[in-house]
């Protein structure tokens, strides 16, 4: 269960019942502040509200609620736009003074009634215009939320356009101080549900598309590639173009693209390679599966050779049949009801919630490619003789990086989304990872992993903490991408090598299970350390462990030395 | 039942749904005339009614051309509150409508 506090100036009681009853994964449980209390509650810190453990907090406030000046405004009087940015930047730092109160904090952005609308010309004047005013505050309270790395602002125009005319609703506002309709609360809940979603590391990662009346219109198979409609001057073609560049975008934010479709797998992929209108080429595809399968079972067959779960995955099907077919069989898969009509296509998938992610990093712009290679990677491997000749045919390079300012999103992305190789499974904010490493006798190191075929990026982690003459695994997470390359030994060794520089006498993991962490588990039972108990795997430090001779290990210079709290030096860098 | 009675009763079946949405399964209401609303047997707390309230007017507003202030007119029932079961604020509107000349008595 989630549990989040509700910090706003009018009544949010709706919006709690929303995120309350909503069944969806995660459960939340949420508390509001009495009516009222907006001011003390964001400065004292001694209120009941502040004493439990907060997983999240929304800061929902009216503009007019927070700012005088916004206020006065509104009732036509001349104002000073200095005085109203000052008072933005107030409200704001008692907004960033509370973020370490929960791991995140939403900040909803600031939107007015529409009896304050229709100001006609006044609206967008210097000093009179209500519009720009909103749209300066809402800038100049965005750019210093910047500062706090755990605050997501969430755009609630969204939600009032959601609403529709309706969005404020006048008779809740004057019986319960309620400003909003409970479309806005829906709408509000459903984003806020979504981006815990994300937070959370669960957030879609695979779509997985049919092709013939899809991906393009008609069927390849009868028709041959230059009959199918795509493109052209066609509003079904032009709008399946616009489908495959959204497409094509979300594999900008870290989202793969494979196809399982019933056809000819020749001439399905001549379509694709030949049509002039397709966007979306083989290379944008991690894999497909084109044969006259069963699509559920093709699915699985993907989704196990990308390495991904089936609670990642998105498939988008035009067939009734085939989608109630994948949702039965597979009940994790998302299956999208999907429009009839091609031209809602674009429309369809730029609604879906499921993609939400705080934020998108170099590795999530390269992931698509990043399969692709993967691929290739695996046909080397068909080729070799033996795994060694494979790891040394694929020339891998793994380069050791500490905690520091540059890596630190993508490690915190990589430790929340992690759930197969991840020992601990633990969960953390960038503030609250950034505290836990400054503290004496703790380490982290971040794993940057390529080879002949391209950069994988950063894909693996491990932490240790010291604890007397032994020191402990904290944290044991590799990305699927990289698993099964040596990679796990080679972190392995480097804390070793760390802890026996550190005059330590043990080194020992305790794996904590949950549903998905098997794939660390079978690595630790075989990775040739001792197991203790059921969970517990140690390594006597009198002996290294030893470093795979196919990878050529790089200690990447800077960072190394800033995080490092407990004076041992790093035992073998290079740079 | 009349016409109109059972057109008021579907339009606050419908409030009935919107508003099961915001309550936990324990406290969501029937959609039945006997239903308990507010006061007495009344399932629901005072915000509860208040966005029950708001619904019914709404709705009926759009179904019926006319503006009803809900609370403000049972508030002139004196101690006999509309509001105890979905039948009774259903027969309650139903009166507001007539006299108001929305509908026909």
């Amino acid at each position: 269960m989630v549990k989040g506090l509700l910090v706003s100036d009018f009544n949010a009681e709706n919006l709690s019942a929303y995120l309350k009853n909503d069944v969806s994964d995660p459960r939340v449980d949420t508390s509001t502040i009495p009516y009222g209390q907006i001011g003390q509650t964001l400065v004292d810190a001694s209120l009941p509200c502040w004493q439990s453990d907060l997983d999240f907090i929304v800061i929902w406030t009216r503009p007019e609620a927070v700012l005088e000046t916004f206020g006065n405004l509104l009732a036509f009087s001349d104002v000073d736009a200095k005085r109203l940015y000052e008072e933005v930047d107030e409200y704001a730092a008692h907004v960033l003074a509370i973020r370490h109160r929960a791991k995140v904090i939403f900040v909803p952005t600031w939107v007015i009634p529409t009896l304050h609308q229709g100001h006609g010309m006044l609206d967008l004047v210097p000093r009179v215009g209500v519009s720009r005013a909103l749209l300066q505050i809402n800038l100049r309270l965005l750019e210093n939320l910047d500062r706090g790395s755990n605050i997501v602002p969430l755009n609630a125009a969204t939600w009032i356009e959601a609403a529709g005319e309706k969005a404020f609703n006048s008779r809740l506002w004057y019986m319960a101080k309620v400003p909003f309709a409970n479309e806005v609360f829906k709408a509000a809940a459903r984003d806020m549900k979504a981006a815990l979603r994300g937070l959370g590391g669960r957030s879609r990662k695979l779509v997985i598309v049919d092709l013939d009346d899809t991906l393009w219109g008609g069927i390849v198979g009868d028709q041959g590639w230059e009959n199918i409609t795509l493109g052209g001057h066609d509003p079904a073609g032009e709008a399946l173009v616009d489908f495959q560049r959204e497409l094509k975008a979300l594999t900008r934010r870290g989202v793969v693209l494979a196809i399982v479709s019933k056809n000819d797998e020749s001439v399905a992929l001549e379509a694709i390679r030949k049509h002039p209108e397709m966007v979306l080429q083989l290379d944008d595809f991690a894999a497909w599966r084109i044969d006259w399968s069963d699509k559920a079972a093709n699915i699985v067959d993907v989704v196990e050779e990308l390495s991904l779960g089936l609670d990642s995955v998105v498939f988008i099907d035009d067939s009734p049949v085939e989608r109630a077919r994948v949702r039965d069989a597979l009940p994790d898969v998302l299956v999208p009801e999907w429009p009839a009509d091609r031209r809602l296509y674009p429309h369809a998938l730029r609604s879906l919630d499921c993609f939400d992610k705080p934020t998108i990093s170099d590795e999530d712009r390269r992931r698509s490619g990043m399969y692709v290679t993967e691929r290739r990677r695996a046909e080397l491997k068909q080729e070799a003789g033996t795994p060694e000749e494979w790891l040394r045919d694929l020339s891998m390079v793994v380069t050791v990086e500490s905690l520091n300012v540059a890596n630190l999103a993508r490690v915190v992305q990589l430790l929340n989304k992690t759930n197969q190789f991840n020992l601990s499974t633990r969960r953390v904010t960038g503030p609250e990872l950034l505290a836990w490493a400054s503290r004496d006798g703790r380490r982290l190191w971040a794993f940057r992993v390529g080879d002949k075929f391209g950069d994988s990026g950063l894909t693996g982690i491990a932490s240790v903490e010291r604890e007397g003459s032994r020191a402990r695994i904290e944290d044991f997470v590799l990305s699927c991408r990289v698993m099964g390359r040596k990679v796990e030994e080679t972190m392995l060794h480097i804390a070793v090598k760390w802890a026996r520089a550190a005059g330590l006498e043990e080194l020992y993991a305790v794996y904590k299970p949950t549903p998905r962490n098997k794939p660390c588990v079978e690595f630790l039972r075989r990775s040739g350390l001792q197991a203790l108990a059921e969970h517990v795997f140690a390594w006597p430090l009198r002996q290294e462990y030893p470093v795979c001779p196919q990878i050529r290990l790089i200690y990447q210079a800077g960072g190394f030395e800033e995080m490092s709290t407990d004076g041992v030096e790093d035992p073998d860098r290079r740079t | 039942m009349s016409i109109v009675r059972g057109q008021i009763l579907g339009i606050l079946y419908q409030c009935i749904d919107e508003l099961n949405e915001q309550l936990a399964p324990e406290q969501q209401l029937r959609k039945a005339p006997q239903t308990g609303l507010f006061g007495g047997s009344g399932m629901l707390d005072s915000l509860g009614f208040v966005n029950f309230v708001a619904l019914v007017e709404d709705k009926c507003e759009r179904c019926f051309q006319v503006a009803l202030s809900l609370t403000e007119d049972g508030a002139k029932q004196g101690d006999a509150s509309p509001f105890e079961t979905v039948g009774e604020l259903a027969d309650f509107i139903r009166q507001l409508l007539i006299d108001k000349k929305a509908i026909e008595g």
